[in-house]
C-alpha cells in the first residue's frame, strides 16, 4: 500500500503535442482516485506515466517514498487493468491469471497461493480449470482483475475497464469494484470518461481538460461547487443550464438580467459579485436541472426560495418519478427536472423558478466560479 | 535445433513417468542432458562405436540405446538404465517422442525462416508457393502484417506475449527480421475489416501495458489476399510505424490505410520542406503558436472545419473560437474557415513535425 505525489508533470510527444501540463496531485494511501475527462484530456497519459509506460517530459512522480521517474514499470509495485484487455484464448483460468508472475519467475507454491487467494475473492474459484471462451463477459472482467490482484501491487491502475462491457454489466462491475477497493484496502487510480463511474466510485475526482487539472475535490463538492464552467458543464446529467447576462445592482439587490428577464441573487452570492466589480459586467449563469421547479407545484411557504422567469415549453419527458421540460427563455435553451405532477404541456409559457441558493455565476472570459 | 534445455525437460518428464533414467548424448556421443546427476557433458566411447555401427539399437553396459535420425544421420542416441524387456519399450517410446519433437522444432524453424524471406522478398514467386503447400501454409488467404515496436524491444516479453494472444500456429505467424520490432503475421476472416484489425492493434496494444511493457508503438499494414502479397501488408506496416511516429506519437497506434497526406510529406525532401515553411510562415516557425491556438486549430481539422462542433467539443463559446480564428488569419493570412487555406495550414503543420523528426533523428545518429 502507498500513496503517490506527482510534482509538476509534463508530457510532449516528439511532434510537439502538449498531453499533459503541469500535473501536480498528492494522492492518499488507500484512496480511490477518479480522473475523468473528455476525450484527448490527458488522463490515460497521466495514469500509464504513473506506470511507467510513458517517459515523462518532466516533473517527478513519486509512489510511496520512492521517485520512480526511470523506475522500469516491474519495479513500480504497480498492476493495470486495461479496457481492450485480451484473455489468453488456449489458457486456462488459472493460468492466464498465473502468466505475469511466471514472467517474474515467481516461485510456483507461491503463484499457485496468489491466484487461489485472487479467485477466491473475486468469486471465480469453481472457474480456475475453465478457458476463457466457457465464461461469461462478467467472469471474463474477473479475471482481467485477477491478473493485476496476484501481483499483490501498492497501486491499481485502471484504464476504463468498463467500457467494453453493456450497460447492466457495468453497473454490476461498478459495485464490484468499489467492494473491492474496500476488502483490498489499496490505492486505486481509475481512468474513466463516464460521469456516472466517477461519481459512484471516487474518494476524490480529478477532472482534466486539455491535459489540465481543472478541478480536485469529492464528487458531492464537485457538483455542488463546480470551479469553473467546465466542471459545472461536464459533470452533471442532464448538463448545467448556461444563460449569458449581466450583473445589474438596484438598491441593495444585485440582479442577473438577459433579455426582458431577470432573477435575483441571494445575499451572498450578491456580495461576492459586487466585491469582484462585476456589476455592468456580462456573467454566465448556470442553474442544474433540479434546481429549476414549476412555480405552479411550489409550496407558498417554500416561494421565496425560487426566483420566478417564465419559459416556453418545447418537449416535455415524463419519466414517472420525475418529469424532464426541455424550454427556451429568452433564446436560452433550458432544461427542467421538475415534479412529475406537473402539468405543463408543449407550447405553454410556464413560470418557473429558479433556485436562488442553488444559482452559480461565471466569469465570461475567465470561465471561473464567482461565487463559491 | 531443439535446445538441450527442451531435451532435459523431455527426459525429466518420462521419467517422472517411467521411474527410469534417462540420457541423451549428441553424434559426439556426449551426454547432453540426463536424469542422472553428475553425467552431463560425459563422454561414451562405446556409443561413438554403436553411432557408427549399422544398429538401430543396442543394450550394453545395463542400459538399452537408441538412435535418433534427422533424415538420414544420427542426431541423438537415447539411453534407457535397465536391461529388461519394460525398459526397451520406454526407451523405444522415449526415441520416438524425441523424433516427433524434432520434426515439429524443424517445421516451427522451417515455417519461422519462410515467412521471414516472404516478408523480406528473398523468395522467387514459385518458390513461395511450393515452399507453403510443403509447410501447409494456404495461399489464398486474407491476412495482415501487424508491427510491434518498444524501446525495451529486446528484453521483452512480446513474442511470448503475442504468441499465447494467437495460439494458432496453423494462421497466425510470429516473427522478427530486426532487432527492432516484432511481426505478427495475422489471418483475418472473411468480412472483417480494417477497422477490427485496428481494434486487434488496441487490444495488442493494452495487453502489452497490462504486462508492464513501456513505449510501445504498433503499426498496421492493409489487408491482402495473397500470400506474395504479405510483403507488401509489412513495407506498408514499416511505413505506417514511422509515419505514426512523426505526426500521430500520441496515438501508439498507426494504420497504412489512415496515413493519408502524412505517407507523402514523409517522402519530401528537406529542403523543399524548408521552402514551403518560409513561404507560408514567411520567416516565422509553427513552434511561435501558442498552444492554445495550435490545439484550437488542430480540433477545427478534426471537426471538418465545423465551428459548432469544434466550440462545443472544446468547451469554448462559439464566439471564443471565432476570434481565436480571426487573430490566426491576422497572423498569417489564412482563413482557416476556407477550404483551401486550411489544408495549407494543415500541412504547414505536418511538414514542420517531419522537419523537426528528421533534425532530432540527425542529431540522435551524429551522438549515438
Amino acid at each position: 500500500m502507498a500513496g503517490l505525489n506527482l510534482k509538476n508533470v509534463y508530457k510532449k510527444y516528439p511532434n510537439g503535442f502538449v498531453a499533459v501540463k503541469d500535473f501536480s496531485l498528492e494522492i492518499e494511501d488507500q484512496e480511490f482516485i477518479i480522473f475523468v475527462g473528455p476525450s484527448g484530456c490527458g488522463k490515460s497519459t497521466t495514469l500509464r506515466m504513473i506506470a511507467g509506460l510513458e517517459e515523462i517530459t518532466s516533473g517527478e512522480i513519486w509512489i510511496g517514498d520512492k521517485l520512480c521517474n526511470d523506475v522500469a514499470p516491474k519495479d513500480r509495485d504497480i498492476a493495470m487493468v486495461f479496457q481492450n484487455y485480451a484473455l489468453y484464448p488456449h489458457m486456462t483460468v488459472y493460468d492466464n491469471m498465473a502468466f505475469g508472475l511466471k514472467l517474474r519467475k515467481t516461485p510456483k507454491a507461491e503463484i499457485d497461493k496468489r491466484v487461489r487467494e485472487a479467485a477466491r475473492i473475486l468469486d471465480i474459484d469453481e472457474n480456475l480449470d475453465r478457458k476463457p471462451k466457457a465464461l461469461s463477459g462478467g467472469q471474463r472482467q474477473r479475471v482481467a482483475m485477477g491478473r493485476a490482484i496476484v501481483r499483490e501491487p501498492k497501486v491499481f491502475l485502471m484504464d476504463e475497464p468498463l467500457s467494453n462491457l453493456d450497460a447492466k454489466l457495468r453497473v454490476q462491475m461498478r459495485t464490484e469494484i468499489s467492494k473491492l477497493h474496500q476488502r483490498l484496502q489499496t490505492t486505486f487510480i481509475y481512468v474513466t470518461h463516464d460521469q456516472t463511474e466517477a461519481l459512484t466510485l471516487g474518494t476524490r475526482i480529478v477532472v482534466m481538460k486539455d491535459g489540465i487539472i481543472k478541478q480536485v475535490d469529492a464528487p458531492g463538492k464537485l457538483y455542488a461547487e463546480p470551479d469553473n464552467l467546465f466542471v459545472a458543464s461536464f459533470i452533471g446529467s442532464p448538463q448545467m443550464n448556461f444563460i449569458e447576462a449581466k450583473a445589474d445592482k438596484r438598491g441593495d439587490d444585485v440582479f442577473l438580467t438577459f433579455g426582458n428577464s431577470e432573477v435575483i441573487l441571494e445575499k451572498a452570492k450578491a456580495d461576492k459579485i459586487i466585491e469582484g466589480g462585476y456589476i455592468g459586467k456580462d456573467v454566465i449563469m448556470g442553474i442544474r436541472p433540479e434546481d429549476i421547479a414549476d412555480m405552479n407545484t411550489v409550496l407558498d411557504v417554500e416561494k421565496d426560495k425560487y426566483t420566478p422567469i417564465i419559459a416556453n415549453v418545447e418537449v416535455t419527458e415524463m419519466l414517472g418519478s420525475e418529469t424532464f421540460l426541455y424550454m427556451v427563455c429568452e433564446g436560452n435553451n433550458i432544461t427542467a427536472r421538475v415534479d412529475p405532477t406537473c402539468e405543463a404541456r408543449e407550447g405553454d409559457d410556464l413560470k418557473i423558478g429558479i433556485e436562488k441558493s442553488k444559482i452559480h455565476v461565471f466569469d465570461a472570459e475567465t470561465e471561473l466560479t464567482i461565487t463559491n | 535445433m531443439v535446445s538441450n534445455q527442451i531435451l532435459q525437460n523431455t527426459i525429466d518428464g518420462l521419467k517422472s513417468i517411467t521411474r527410469r533414467d534417462f540420457s541423451i548424448l549428441d553424434d559426439d556421443a556426449r551426454v547432453v542432458a540426463t536424469t542422472i546427476e553428475g553425467t552431463i557433458g560425459e563422454y561414451r566411447l562405446e556409443v561413438e562405436d554403436f553411432i557408427n555401427s549399422h544398429a538401430d539399437s543396442q543394450e550394453m553396459q545395463g542400459n538399452h540405446y537408441f538412435k535418433i535420425f534427422d533424415e538420414y544421420t544420427v542426431e541423438y542416441v537415447i539411453a534407457i538404465k535397465g536391461e529388461d524387456e519394460e525398459a526397451y519399450k520406454l526407451g523405444k517410446l522415449a526415441a520416438f517422442q524425441i523424433k516427433n519433437l524434432l520434426v515439429a522444432y524443424k517445421e516451427r524453424f522451417d515455417k519461422d525462416n519462410f515467412i521471414k524471406n516472404l516478408l523480406l522478398d528473398n523468395l522467387l514467386l514459385v518458390d513461395i508457393y511450393n515452399r507453403a503447400k510443403k509447410l501447409h501454409i494456404e495461399n489464398a488467404v486474407r491476412r495482415v502484417v501487424i508491427l510491434v515496436e518498444s524501446y525495451h524491444n529486446r528484453e521483452s516479453n512480446i513474442p511470448e506475449i503475442l504468441r499465447n494472444m494467437f495460439p494458432d500456429k496453423t494462421k497466425d505467424f510470429i516473427t522478427a527480421v530486426d532487432e527492432k520490432s516484432v511481426i505478427l503475421v495475422k489471418e483475418v476472416e472473411e468480412g472483417k475489416d480494417i477497422e477490427h484489425i485496428s481494434n486487434t492493434a488496441r487490444i495488442i496494444f493494452d495487453t502489452l501495458s497490462a504486462e508492464e511493457i513501456s513505449n510501445i508503438y504498433i503499426s498496421v499494414g492493409t489487408i491482402v489476399d495473397d500470400l506474395k502479397d504479405v510483403s507488401r501488408s509489412y513495407k506498408e506496416a514499416s511505413m505506417a510505424l514511422e509515419v505514426g511516429k512523426i505526426f500521430n506519437s500520441e496515438n501508439h497506434i498507426s494504420t497504412y490505410a489512415e496515413l493519408g497526406i502524412g505517407r507523402l510529406i514523409y517522402q519530401l525532401p528537406l529542403q523543399l520542406c524548408q521552402m514551403f515553411i518560409q513561404e507560408v510562415l514567411q520567416g516565422k516557425t509553427i513552434d511561435e503558436f501558442d498552444e492554445e491556438t495550435l490545439n484550437t486549430v488542430n480540433k477545427f481539422f478534426e471537426n471538418s472545419l465545423n465551428v459548432s462542433e469544434t466550440s462545443r467539443q472544446l468547451y469554448i463559446h462559439r464566439n471564443t473560437l471565432v476570434y481565436r480564428l480571426d487573430k490566426l488569419q491576422k497572423q498569417t493570412g489564412l482563413d482557416l474557415r476556407r477550404f483551401d487555406h486550411a489544408i495549407t495550414f494543415k500541412i504547414t503543420i505536418m511538414v514542420s513535425q517531419y522537419m523537426a523528426y528528421m533534425e532530432q533523428n540527425t542529431f540522435s545518429q551524429q551522438y549515438n
